[in-house]
């Protein structure tokens, strides 16, 4: 036992450095096999730690900015710009909440009348941090399990989806962003009804997956959420398709997609707290498109 | 090594919030490696490793990335930039601006092999021209200002 201790502080260096990229290794590994209680603490822990820093910082930031935005433009054109923005925002939602409402309406007159009229609720939450690298996209939120938020549960804006819940703690919580490379929603195009996958990718925008090769997608056509998967309520709006790829001997044809919701200047966003078995569809009708959430590739730490 | 704890705060602080609207095509520089860098250069291999692996772990937990995946790659960045650390200061800012410019590429490269690893490959072109070479060239820039903006205006000061 001595000898091993001795040689160990000999090659004390080595050990160090060792150990350390072994235990990064080990809980990489138990993270992305199954979630484990410890990697699960130890991801809370450290969030918990510098949260209230981040809040602080947040609020402060925004304070100044605030004034100073206040100092410089003149009160009453922000103030009405800020309104007819708002307005202009309630109008696009109803629009869209109008199109797909007829669409559905036109396929299921028979079953919209049985269909029992369900509420969802929501807890506004502001925007008080960002990812801490370059290759996920994540942002997180000064609500928390004490306001009741939980894992998977979709995060929204009214201009359209923004993400999901995957971590919670307390007093804040983390949102997967529709672009992140490791998420995927289901996707529905709103004028054909097909359906592909929306997932992130490394550079900017989203790209739809998986359309059938011979499917009519076309540039401007609307993405709303499928509600396959149970997480998203059906009709969110996801974005518009700005190009389609169609490569000689690919199954599939895939799409860039320019998310509905300019996911780089979030500030206050919508936590569907509720989401009752009918409930999707009334949320996302109400927010201008329905629900449908693949949990990424499933490997989503 | 006094300043290590306020440095880490002031790195979440300014990488969660701070840096948002000097984000260039949603590129930010790499604030936490800048640190374990720097805190390399004063410290033993051995504190330089256990350091990164701290910044490593905060930084993960700010992040949708796996616990472990930037301790893993802070923590060899950390050893190394001590080891080296010898050959590695230097006065000579161009050389300082290289330095810093292929560490933090080496270490997006890291991050590249252990997503591959873990998650699957992602594709490797828009990885290097969207994420490591505008975070490698945004990183090296902000370090060199850091390490330069004091020594410049010693210099200036004298001169006036």
């Amino acid at each position: 036992m001595s000898a091993i201790l001795r040689l160990l502080a000999r090659y004390r260096r080595a050990t160090i450095l060792t150990a350390t990229l072994v235990v990064s290794f080990l809980l990489m590994t138990l993270q992305v096999r199954h979630e484990t209680a410890v990697v699960t603490f130890t991801r809370q822990a450290l969030l918990f730690i510098v949260s209230p820093f981040i809040k602080v910082t947040a609020a402060t930031v925004r304070g100044v900015s605030n004034t100073w935005r206040d100092y410089v433009d003149l009160r009453g054109l922000q103030e009405e710009n800020t309104r007819l923005q708002r307005e202009t925002a309630i109008l696009k939602r109803r629009i869209d909440q109008l199109e797909e409402q007829a669409l559905e309406t036109q396929r299921l007159q028979a079953l919209l009348a049985m269909r029992q009229a369900s509420r969802a609720e929501f807890l506004t939450a502001r925007v008080v941090g960002k990812d801490a690298t370059n290759w996920f996209k994540t942002v997180l939120l000064d609500r928390g399990s004490l306001e009741g938020v939980r894992r998977n549960q979709p995060v929204v804006v009214p201009d359209g989806l923004v993400g999901r819940v995957v971590e919670v703690t307390p007093t804040s919580a983390k949102v997967q962003l529709l672009t992140d490379p490791v998420n995927a929603v289901g996707g529905l195009i709103q004028r054909t009804r097909v359906t592909g996958i929306v997932s992130g990718n490394l550079g900017a925008g989203a790209r739809v997956r998986y359309l059938p090769l011979m499917a009519d997608v076309v540039g401007g056509d609307q993405v709303v959420t499928s509600g396959m998967g149970g997480v998203f309520p059906k009709g969110i709006p996801i974005g518009r398709i700005t190009a389609v790829e169609r490569r000689s001997g690919a199954l599939f044809q895939e799409a860039t997609l320019q998310p509905a919701v300019d996911l780089n200047r979030l500030e206050e966003v919508l936590i569907l707290t509720t989401l009752e078995a009918n409930a999707g569809r009334e949320v996302g009708t109400s927010l201008g498109a329905g629900t449908g959430f693949e949990a990424g590739n499933g490997r989503r730490p | 090594m006094r300043w290590f704890l306020p440095g880490l705060l002031a790195c979440v602080l300014a990488q969660a919030v701070l840096l948002g609207p000097l984000s260039l095509g949603g590129i930010r520089p790499d604030l936490f490696l800048l640190l374990v860098f720097l805190v390399s250069q004063r410290v033993s291999p051995e504190a330089a490793t256990l350091l990164g692996f701290l910044v490593g772990l905060f930084q993960d937990a700010l992040s949708g990335s796996p616990l472990g995946l930037r301790a893993f790659t802070d923590s060899l960045m950390g050893f190394l930039a001590a080891r080296l650390s010898h050959d590695m200061y230097t006065d000579k800012p161009l050389a300082l601006f290289w330095l810093l410019l292929g560490g933090t590429a080496a270490a997006g490269g890291i991050t590249l092999a252990l997503l591959t690893f873990f998650l699957g490959p992602p594709p490797l072109f828009p990885a290097l021209l969207w994420v490591i070479a505008p975070e490698a060239l945004y990183t090296a820039a902000v370090g060199l200002l850091i390490v330069w903006l004091p020594q410049l205006r010693a210099v200036l000061a004298r001169a006036a």
